[in-house]
């Protein structure tokens, strides 16, 4: 950890702090005490759903005034009380980059998106276009000034978006979970900028993140909320990870370098895939959107029980590959053949039986109201006994620990159980293919950690299963590995060989796992 | 060009001759004013002709439908004339052929005009505009102009959805039961992230210290110039001298009456 000059006053201190969103007794967390101080970053942990993100909205004063929530205790934004502040001005002092690329912007290119911003702080007209270029050479992005922002990459996106907040000139920071959605190597690049930004103009920084590895060496400061809402630590000491390992792991909390032996489950051993032949075929295939091409040529073959992961930057048709793969897309040369035979001859139920899909949101798996119903929908389609249905269902909620949520709605339940609910309703019957786009993405490592002995289990009993991801330590676990890049397939096999080629990785956006980067840093090489 | 006319001023520009042009019902007067919008079209803008034929072709066919309708049904103010021949017991006069060919030419001459607007005006300076000669509240136009962003993200939305049943295998619910069914699980989470996008969007608008404050300063001051009052005075301008001329002329004709 870096290490700051001694305490001053404080720049942000909450006091006693509570919030909840309906009733106060239930708080989501509950008297909190800590300051935060200038020119240090403090990195806030957390299991998913603990909180943090409305935290990162009460600091600045948006919560509770813009949702129906209750606070009770007191934030301080430099001695005084923030909501004593006019409207408008502490979100000028404290800027939030959020985690959503999508959903933070309100005009269409750049340019007036920044200006947006200028306009707020009611900054003169003349000067205004100065200011932009300022910032825009600061993030990097000066050729992008007029350019339309839904067109953007989610890493540029996110720089922008970033921009967008320096231009209020903020002495405090909060980043939550920036770099959610971007590609490894985008990551590493804005944590860069970030950094550089920070030695530049030292306005204190709060991080809010799953996965620290890539910041540790960034921060001065660990907090780290528990599942009961309260701080469980605040700490600057520069063995933090080793010194709370066990707190850490119990409250469902990723650690640098350790998230292999998370993703390992050794009680399940390794299956090796069967010999039995070909699961899914895909010749010469080709698939364009409005003219442009997004996959060319693209030929691949996949044993039964194997285990594959389709990585490639942002935007390089992982995505829809995996949707090809599907038949949830036609495309437009070449086929793909599921079991010797083509997608299209198969018969739509038939097909379903024997192949699952799970969406990278969650929510996009439920079309009913409660766990059970989504649980026995497919049944009830198949015509299954009613006894039957309620045996399975069981079972599937036993497994997936949701018994105790039978009857709620599926969107009323937390990260974690949206991602186990979302994996159980294609399991009524045991798949023989399962397709993941993005299963890991949000999850904290506790969520994680069953998902991955979900599929341990499922690999064991022959099923097939492909990943489309961003993150390599769940990457270096698979059988085989296939990379995207301009709209070909241009690694194919073994994760290992592919951490060795550096050159690709580097033209792929694409970075070795945590362990082998550990081993480099401390002087190991391969 | 006709592309950074204020576009508050475009816009009555606009609508003034358009409104009053719906009055006269002979042929002369859209005609000419028709001829003289297509001139301004492509003279003074830089649409692409076949860009705007591809639009404009399909009202043509419209138009015509309106005017053979207005030729068959038109009542006894419009039916004055000699008799050309006779569908079935349907007259058709030269009074209400006149009737139907003018108003084709005014549909056209709408159609012209929007496209004149449309295609010249960028939508994001016209809501600016909006808010800054016409005072409209900075809440509602940010609003809108969010909005704009949220019209391929819905779509996306839906794209998906259609996928996710199909994965569950929901394409063979068949029957009205089934379709009420579908549209209800289509509409509730498409509503459901649609408000929860809504709600981030408005979140990080006022982390960015947007207040709804009408005091703002603007990056794209949009002011009124003299170039503005030459336009307006150009397109209604020329409409009074169509009208004008079409007088002298003897061919302006008003709901029916002439002059």
């Amino acid at each position: 950890m870096r290490k700051v000059q001694p305490k001053q006053n404080p720049l942000l201190k909450v006091d006693q702090f509570s919030f909840a969103y309906e009733n106060i007794n239930k708080p989501l967390f509950k008297e909190l005490n800590f300051c935060l101080y200038e020119n240090e970053v403090t990195l806030l942990l957390g299991a998913s759903g603990s909180g943090k993100s409305s935290l990162a909205l009460c600091l600045n004063g948006l919560y509770p005034d813009t949702v129906e929530g209750v606070t009770s205790g007191q934030i301080y934004y430099e001695g005084k009380n923030i909501s004593d502040y006019p409207k408008g001005e502490v979100n000028q002092q404290i800027g939030i980059v959020f985690q959503d690329p999508e959903s933070q912007f309100c005009m269409i290119t750049v340019e007036d998106e920044l200006a947006f911003t200028l306009e707020n702080r009611k900054v003169p007209t003349s000067r205004m276009s100065e200011l932009i270029t300022e910032v825009l050479h600061l993030v990097g992005m000066e050729n992008f000034r007029t350019r339309k922002i839904h067109e953007l990459s989610g890493g540029q996106k996110q720089k922008v978006a970033l921009a967008a907040v320096l231009l209020l000139e903020p002495k405090l920071l909060i980043l939550d979970e920036p770099t959610a959605n971007l590609d490894p190597y985008s990551t590493l690049e804005f944590i860069k900028l970030i950094e550089r930004l920070q030695k530049k103009r030292h306005f204190s920084i709060l991080v809010i993140e799953h996965q620290s590895n890539d910041w540790t060496e960034l921060i001065n400061r660990v907090l780290v909320i528990g599942q009961d809402g309260t701080i469980k630590v605040d700490d600057t000491s520069d063995n933090f990870f080793q010194k709370y390992q066990q707190l850490l792991s119990n409250e469902g909390i990723f650690q640098p370098h350790d998230v292999m032996d998370i993703y390992r489950c050794q009680d399940y051993g390794t299956a090796s895939p069967s010999e039995k032949g070909w699961i899914l075929t895909i010749e010469h295939l080709r698939y364009t959107r409005k003219e442009q091409a997004i996959l060319n040529n693209i030929n691949l073959k996949i044993r039964y029980g194997e285990f594959i992961a389709l990585i490639g930057e942002n935007g390089a048709g992982k995505s829809t590959l995996l949707q090809l793969m599907a038949g949830l897309l036609l495309p437009d040369e070449g086929e793909v053949l599921f079991k010797g035979q083509s997608l299209i001859c198969w018969k739509e139920n038939e097909l379903r039986k024997q192949m699952g899909y799970v969406f990278q949101n969650p929510e996009h798996q439920f079309i009913t109201d409660t766990v059970y119903d989504e649980l026995t929908f497919a049944m009830k389609l198949n015509n299954i006994s009613k006894t039957d249905m309620k045996e399975i269902a069981s079972t599937l909620m036993t497994q997936f620990h949701l018994e105790k949520h039978q009857y709620d709605n599926p969107f009323s339940l937390s990260g974690g159980q949206k991602r186990r609910l979302s994996v159980a309703t294609m399991l009524d019957e045991t798949p023989d293919i399962l397709l993941f786009d993005e299963p890991t993405f949000g999850q904290d490592a506790k969520t994680t950690q069953e998902l991955m002995k979900m599929i341990w289990k499922l690999k064991q009993n022959g099923t097939t299963i492909i990943f489309v991801t961003h993150d390599m330590d769940i990457v270096d676990l698979t059988d085989r590995a296939m990379v995207l890049h301009n709209q070909e397939v241009i690694y194919e096999g073994v994760p290992e060989t592919l951490w060795q080629q550096e050159e690709l990785l580097k033209k792929t956006r694409l970075r070795p796992p945590s362990w082998i980067r550990k081993n480099v840093e401390s002087g190991v090489f391969l | 060009m006709i592309s950074s006319v204020n576009p508050t001023i475009k816009a009555i520009s606009i609508l003034v001759p358009g409104i009053f042009l719906s009055f006269t019902f002979d042929v002369f007067t859209p005609l000419i004013y028709l001829l003289f919008v297509l001139a301004i079209t492509f003279t003074l803008t830089n649409i692409s002709i076949s860009k705007w034929i591809k639009i404009f072709s399909p009202f043509v066919l419209v138009a015509l439908g309106f005017a053979w309708m207005a030729a068959l049904y038109s009542n006894q103010t419009y039916s004055y004339g000699e008799v050309h021949f006779q569908l079935w017991h349907f007259e058709i006069t030269t009074g209400s052929i006149q009737t139907g060919i003018s108003l084709a030419l005014r549909s056209l001459c709408f159609v012209a005009l929007s496209l004149l607007f449309a295609l010249t005006t960028d939508s994001t300076k016209l809501m600016l505009s909006l808010m800054q000669q016409c005072k409209l509240p900075p809440k509602i136009t940010y609003g809108i102009l969010a909005g704009y962003r949220f019209l391929p993200i819905f779509k996306h939305e839906l794209h998906v959805l259609r996928q996710a049943h199909r994965i569950r295998g929901v394409s063979r619910t068949r029957g009205i039961k089934g379709q009420i069914n579908q549209f209800r699980r289509y509409s509730i989470p498409l509503l459901a992230n649609g408000i929860r996008k809504a709600e981030r969007v408005a979140i990080a608008m006022e982390s960015k210290g947007f207040t709804g404050d009408k005091e703002r300063t603007h990056y794209h001051d949009l002011t009124v110039s003299k170039k503005d009052w030459y336009f307006l005075t150009m397109i209604v301008g020329t409409f009074i001298a169509v009208v004008a001329i079409s007088y002298y002329l003897g061919y302006l004709n008003i709901f029916g009456r002439k002059f």
